[in-house]
């Protein structure tokens, strides 16, 4: 009886494996479209059918877009931004995470942990009009640092270090420490700092792939075009060059490598940086 | 002497290592968030000097028509992308853990690309696609239809906002489906196995067992697609080229918000709509735990 079950059961599972195929698909499709596109002629982009493989006019397309877009400057802007956001980032987080797991029950601790919480439900868009005009106050308009030293306060990345390095670091690695007279600090760098590596490189990982699609904050900042991050330049070449598919598509595909590539080096630690925020 | 000694000793470290985030949040977050408070009740254009009004902002964004309908396409946005993609995301993280006979790691890998796709970079590719000279969605009803097509998308007031919709189903599913997979995995496969072996149906064991048990990954999934739904910018701003559809069919709340302080430089009034947005996330926070409370008393 079970094994009959389990026989009609394969069939039907083998259908819907098949249609999630399908359906996986036509998520991938306006990626692989862009990557297509990116190699033809213009000409080619709008026939019908279109084409459905790539084509060889990847250079002359990057020579039309190279003289009013060359894509590296952008490029070399977000990494400017992201590299040092994430690092500060990441070890702030990192560090306040570390004192609130160890020192739980100390006075304040319940109020700071409550207070990191309710950063959580603080919509940046609150803070967007403020602080646009405290950017002007310090003259940091049409600079990076207002993407780079703000950002590096994260609540999300406080917590999720907090409940990484809670799980992590039992409390006795804390009393071996203490008994050998090692301070706050040092056991932060030369033991938990160690041990967390894996929660360092997760939540790095999703920083930097979070902080290379930022749309809002640097258009409000960065006035200057030579000073565009990936996604505002992009965004600025498709209203410029609106009817010259192909070159537009490349723009994008070479905006898109960098964060492709991290993706797949790191995928996994990627999705561990996404669950953990689910695990309260 | 002594108080201070311990009070050091009890708490010191605990701040010592809170200090970086605390200085950066207080200078930078906190700041800008009371600044708001005051600059909602002030009119202010940045230059002249500040003119106290009262709530003579939050009553001017209310009056006026393009809020109101802001507010309306923010609901809509928000509902329909938010019911779509959590839902699709359900229906795929259930099949991928249950119902998959191959290719799991591969699912999860691909549904979660277009996360990597700034939501300004896929608006462009979005733009390319449903353009209306040669866009590949014209050119496939010109051919089907057999008439040339030139059907401008992103003009139509009743088209935008689907698109918008589109967009955020196609970058955010994947999200939501790794969400409740990491769910699905946390509950014993012993539940199943029993559940099978006394015969009940498969909707059953999807509604009496999977879904109760799924609830806290749904809360942090549908509240998580709300806070970003209630500030939505970058979509419809790039889908719109800026300007929020025809008769503003797909202005948003956060649209909304940018215009007045950086087009028209009305800080106070951006303030005024920064602070219902979030009363709106407030709101939205606690009546979703609230309801999912009530769920789980329920079971």
């Amino acid at each position: 009886m079970k094994r009959y079950w389990r026989n009609r059961e394969a069939r039907g599972n083998l259908i819907l494996t098949l249609l999630m195929v399908l359906l996986s698909a036509v998520f991938v499709l306006p990626l692989f479209w862009t990557a297509v596109f990116a190699t033809h002629t213009l000409q080619e982009v709008f026939q019908f059918p279109p084409p459905l493989w790539f084509g060889d006019q990847i250079a002359v397309n990057y020579s039309r877009i190279e003289a009013v877009f060359p894509p590296f400057r952008p490029i070399l802007n977000s990494l400017i931004v992201v590299l040092p956001k994430t690092i500060g980032l990441v070890l702030v987080s990192a560090l306040a995470g570390y004192g609130l797991a160890r020192y739980v029950g100390r006075p304040g601790h319940k109020f700071l942990l409550a207070m990191t919480f309710a950063t959580l439900f603080f919509p940046p868009s609150l803070a967007l009009i403020p602080f646009f005009l405290q950017m002007s106050w310090l003259g940091w308009l049409n600079t990076f640092w207002p993407l780079i030293v703000p950002a590096m306060a994260s609540g999300f990345g406080v917590i999720w270090m907090y409940t990484y390095i809670g799980s992590a670091i039992p409390h006795e690695l804390y009393e071996a420490a203490e008994m050998d007279n090692s301070g706050p600090l040092a056991t932060f760098v030369f033991v938990v700092l160690p041990i967390i590596r894996p929660g360092l490189a997760a939540l790095g990982v999703w920083t930097v792939i979070s902080t290379w699609n930022d749309f809002q904050l640097p258009l409000v900042v960065l006035g200057d075009g030579t000073k565009f991050t990936v996604p505002l330049a992009l965004t600025m070449l498709s209203r410029t060059h609106f009817s010259d598919t192909p070159a537009v598509m490349l723009a994008t595909l070479i905006g898109l490598v960098p964060v492709f590539i991290l993706f797949a080096l790191l995928s996994r630690q990627f999705i561990a940086g996404l669950t953990s925020g689910a695990v309260k | 002497m002594r108080h201070r000694t311990n009070l050091m000793k009890g708490s010191g470290p605990l701040w010592l290592t809170m200090a970086p985030f605390l200085i950066i949040f207080v200078a930078f977050s906190l700041f800008p968030v009371l600044f708001s408070a005051w600059l909602g009740v002030h009119a202010w254009d940045g230059f002249s000097t500040p003119r106290f009004v009262g709530f003579d902002n939050y009553a001017t964004a209310l009056a006026d028509p393009v809020f109101r309908k802001a507010v309306w396409n923010t609901i809509h946005v928000w509902f329909w992308s938010t019911l779509i993609t959590c839902g699709l995301a359900l229906v795929l993280a259930v099949l991928i853990n249950e119902y998959a006979v191959f290719g799991r790691t591969y699912f999860r890998m691909v549904f979660l690309l277009p996360l990597l796709v700034a939501p300004a970079i896929a608006a462009i590719i979005l733009r390319v696609l449903f353009s209306a000279n040669g866009g590949l969605v014209n050119l496939m009803i010109g051919e089907i239809t057999g008439t040339p097509t030139f059907f401008s998308w992103f003009d139509s007031e009743i088209w935008i906002k689907p698109l918008v919709v589109l967009l955020v189903i196609w970058r955010w599913t994947g999200w939501h489906m790794i969400i409740f997979l990491a769910g699905l995995q946390a509950i014993p496969r012993d539940i199943y196995e029993a559940a099978r072996l006394e015969g009940v149906s498969r909707w059953s064991v999807f509604s009496r067992i999977t879904l109760p048990l799924l609830a806290p990954a749904l809360a942090f999934s549908i509240i998580t697609a709300t806070l970003g739904g209630l500030q939505m910018f970058d979509e419809p701003f790039v889908l719109t080229q800026g300007i929020g559809g025809t008769n503003h069919s797909a202005t948003t709340l956060g649209m909304y918000l940018y215009a007045t302080a950086f087009t028209q430089f009305d800080f106070g009034l951006g303030a005024a709509v920064s602070w219902y947005i979030f009363a709106a996330v407030v709101a939205m926070t606690l009546l979703y735990r609230r309801l999912s409370a009530g769920l789980g008393a329920a079971r």
